[in-house]
C-alpha cells in the first residue's frame, strides 16, 4: 500500500476555528486512551493507538473530509509516552486541531509534551503505585486471602481512570485557553515548537538509541612476563639459574630466570604486581625460586569503544541521519526503511555477529 | 492431573485477556495475583493459585515495565505458574521458578511481535489517507486479537503438552535470527525519528537536534539523575530554549507577547 506516499498539507483547508467539543467527546476520547497500545510496534511505537483514541475529537472538530484525512495522517507520527498520562497530551493537541494549528506545529507540540512523559508515569505507576499495592496484596494472597486480587485491581484502576479522565479535561481546558496567545504569533510559536520538538528528537536518539556494533577486530598479540614462585631443592635450584633468555626472541611459555646479560628479570605475579625473579637460598636446603615465563596475549580491538571515544551514541546518529537523508531527500516511505533495517538487522547478526545482543 | 475440555477453553480465553490486558485496556487484569487466582479457580485449587499469584507477583515487583523494556513476560510466566503449581502439585516457589523459562519465552515473542507489526502501520496509514475513521477501528480490533491468539494459542499448547515443549522451542530458534530480529526491531524507532525530524526541520534547525543529542549524552551519564528523570530534565531546558527563541522572535517583530499564557499552555 501507499506506494504514493500521502503528503499531508501544511495548513488545513478549513481554517476556521471549530466550536469546543463537548464532554461526552471528551470522555469517549479518555476510555478510548485505554488503547493507546493495541497496535505497538518498534516503528512508531504507539502511533495507532494514540489514532484510535483520538478520533472522536478528530471527527468533530475536522468536518472538512481533505482535513480529517490529513489530520489522521500526521496522528500516525512516532509517539511514545506513559498510556496512564497520555491524555494529558491528547487534550493539548485537541486544542491545536481544533484551532486548525499548522500540521507542523501540532506534529511538534505532540512528541515534545509526549516524550517526557513516560518517566513521570513510571515513577508514579510503576515505581510507587504498583509495587506498594502489589507489595501488600502479595501477601495478602500468599496467605490465601480471596480478597487481595479484587482491592488490588480497585486501587489500581481509580487511580488510573482518575488520572485519565482528569488530566484529559484539564489539558483541553488550558490548551484551549492558551491558544489565543499562541495563534497571535503562529509564526514565532511553530518555530518554538519545532525548535522544542527537534530537541527531544535529539534527546530520544541518545536515550532510546541502544544499537551498538559489537565487533572485535583481532590486532596482534602484547608480549609479557608472567612470575611463578616454587619452593626446590638447593640443588634443582642450580638448574633454573642459567635459564637466560633473550625477552623479545622468546617464544611464548619459555621459563627464565635472568636476560642474556645475567640481569635478573621483572615480571608481573598472579596479582598483577612487579616482582624480580631470582633464587633465594631458606637455608634448610631448600630454595625459593621466582621464574619468568614469557607470555603473549591475543589483543582485540572493540569497534565499539573505539566508536564510544569519538562520540558515544555514534551509531544511533548516524542511523538516524541516514534514515532523514533517504526520507526527506529519495523519498524513502516509512515501509522501505523498516524493510532496509530488517535486513542490516538479519544479515549484521547472521554472518558478521555485529550486533551486541540486547538480552 | 486430568483436565477437560472446558478448562482448556477457560484458559484460552483468560489468556487471550491477559495478553490484550498487558499492554491495553486495564493494565492491571494480566498481573500475576489476578491470573493466578482466576486460574486457580478455573482448575480447582483457587488458594493455590492465590498463593503462586501472590508469590510471583513479588517477584515482578522490581522487574516493571519501566522506560519501554520488556520484561520476562508476566502473562506467559504467571499463568504457567499457577497452572504447574495446580495441576502437577507443584511447590508455589518451584513453580514460578519453573515458570520463568516460558516467561523468558513471552519476552522473546513480545519482541518479535512488536518488529514484525510495524508493517501493520501500513494498513493504518491506508485508512487515514480516506479519513476512515471505522477502518482504524476495524484495525485496531484485528491487531490486538492477533496479540491476544498468539498468546493463548501459545500457553494452551504449553498448558497441554508441558514442560518440555517450552524448552524445545526455545532451542529451535537459531540464534542469530534471534539477535538479529531484537537487534533490527532496538533499530525500528530511527525511522519514526527520522520521519518526525523531515517534518520538523529546516535549515536552521539542525543545531538543535545537536544540541539536544548532546545534552542527553551528557544528563544520560549523571547517575543522579535517575534513567527516568533524564528525558524530563532535557525537555526543561529544550523548553527553555525554545522559550528563549519564542520571546526573541515575538519582540523582533514588535508583537505583544503574553508569555504567562503561554507558559501554562505546554
Amino acid at each position: 500500500m501507499a506506494s504514493n506516499e500521502f503528503v499531508i498539507p501544511e495548513r488545513y483547508e478549513d481554517l476556521t476555528p471549530a466550536p469546543n467539543v463537548d464532554q461526552k467527546t471528551l470522555n469517549r476520547m479518555a476510555l478510548r486512551s485505554c488503547w493507546l497500545q493495541s497496535s505497538f510496534n518498534y516503528e512508531t511505537m504507539q502511533s495507532g493507538g494514540w489514532l484510535f483514541a483520538m478520533i472522536p475529537g478528530l471527527e468533530k472538530v475536522h468536518t472538512n473530509k481533505n482535513d480529517l484525512a490529513a489530520s489522521m495522517y500526521h496522528n500516525l507520527d512516532f509517539i511514545n509516552t506513559h498510556p496512564f498520562l497520555v491524555t494529558f497530551v491528547m487534550g493539548i493537541v485537541l486544542s491545536l486541531e481544533q484551532n486548525k494549528v499548522d500540521t507542523q506545529t501540532i506534529r511538534a507540540v505532540r512528541i515534545s509534551a509526549a516524550s517526557p512523559l513516560g518517566g513521570i508515569g513510571d515513577a508514579l505507576f510503576w515505581l510507587t503505585l504498583v509495587p506498594i499495592t502489589a507489595g501488600i496484596t502479595s501477601n495478602m494472597a500468599i496467605e490465601g486471602n480471596i480478597a487481595a486480587p479484587i482491592i488490588f485491581l480497585v486501587i489500581f484502576n481509580l487511580a488510573q481512570f482518575a488520572c485519565r479522565f482528569g488530566l484529559m479535561n484539564w489539558s483541553y481546558r488550558v490548551g484551549t485557553g492558551a491558544i489565543d496567545a499562541l495563534t497571535a504569533n503562529m509564526q514565532a510559536f511553530t518555530r518554538a515548537a519545532s525548535i522544542l520538538g527537534v530537541f527531544v528528537v535529539g534527546c530520544l536518539t541518545v536515550t532510546m538509541g541502544a544499537t551498538q556494533i559489537n565487533a572485535t577486530i583481532p590486532n596482534g598479540t602484547t608480549r609479557g612476563l608472567s612470575a611463578q614462585t616454587i619452593v626446590v631443592s638447593n640443588e634443582e635450584a642450580e638448574n633454573f639459574a642459567d635459564l637466560a633468555i633473550d625477552t623479545d626472541t622468546a617464544e611464548a611459555g619459555t621459563m627464565a630466570i635472568s636476560d642474556m646479560d645475567g640481569n635478573p628479570l621483572t615480571a608481573a605475579d598472579a596479582d598483577g604486581n612487579a616482582v624480580e625473579t631470582g633464587v633465594t637460598d631458606l637455608g634448610n636446603g631448600m630454595s625459593s625460586v621466582t621464574y619468568a615465563t614469557v607470555t603473549e596475549t591475543p589483543v582485540s580491538y572493540s569497534v565499539a569503544s573505539t566508536l564510544d571515544s569519538v562520540l558515544p551514541k555514534l551509531v544511533p546518529l548516524a542511523m538516524v541521519l541516514g534514515l532523514y537523508f533517504l526520507f526527506a531527500k529519495k523519498n524513502f516511505t516509512p515501509i522501505k526503511g523498516i524493510v532496509l533495517l530488517l535486513i542490516i538487522g538479519i544479515i549484521g547478526a547472521g554472518p558478521f555477529d555485529l550486533w551486541t545482543s540486547i538480552w | 492431573m486430568d483436565v477437560s475440555i472446558v478448562q482448556i477453553i477457560l484458559v484460552f480465553i483468560v489468556t487471550f485477556i491477559a495478553a490484550i490486558d498487558q499492554f491495553d485496556f486495564l493494565e492491571s487484569l494480566y498481573q500475576p495475583i489476578v491470573t493466578g487466582a482466576v486460574i486457580g479457580a478455573i482448575l480447582g485449587d483457587i488458594n493455590t493459585g492465590l498463593v503462586v499469584g501472590g508469590t510471583y507477583q513479588l517477584m515482578t515487583i522490581g522487574n516493571m515495565p519501566i522506560g519501554g523494556a520488556q520484561p520476562p513476560n508476566a502473562v506467559i510466566g504467571g499463568i504457567m505458574a499457577a497452572v504447574f503449581a495446580c495441576t502437577i502439585d507443584m511447590d508455589p516457589d518451584m513453580a514460578v521458578a519453573t515458570a520463568i523459562p516460558f516467561a523468558l519465552l513471552g519476552q522473546y515473542g513480545v519482541t518479535l511481535f512488536f518488529t514484525l507489526r510495524a508493517p501493520l502501520l501500513e494498513f493504518f496509514r491506508g485508512c487515514a489517507e480516506k479519513a476512515d475513521t471505522k477502518g482504524i477501528t476495524k484495525w485496531t480490533i484485528v491487531s490486538e486479537c492477533i496479540l491476544g491468539l498468539i498468546f493463548a494459542v501459545i500457553v494452551t499448547l504449553f498448558f497441554i503438552a508441558g514442560l518440555a515443549v517450552g524448552q524445545q522451542v526455545v532451542d529451535a530458534i537459531p540464534e542469530w535470527l534471534n539477535n538479529g530480529l531484537s537487534a533490527a526491531g532496538n533499530m525500528m524507532k530511527f525511522v519514526g525519528f527520522a520521519i518526525l525530524l523531515k517534518v520538523m526541520m529546516t535549515r536552521d534547525m539542525w543545531g538543535f537536534y545537536f544540541m539536544g543529542f548532546g545534552l542527553a549524552i551528557i544528563a544520560s551519564n549523571i547517575p543522579t539523575i535517575g534513567s527516568s528523570a533524564v528525558l524530563l530534565v532535557l525537555t526543561l531546558i529544550g523548553f527553555g530554549i525554545a522559550f528563549w527563541d519564542f520571546q526573541q522572535q515575538t519582540e523582533l517583530k514588535g508583537a505583544a507577547v503574553d508569555g504567562g499564557d503561554f507558559s501554562d499552555g505546554i
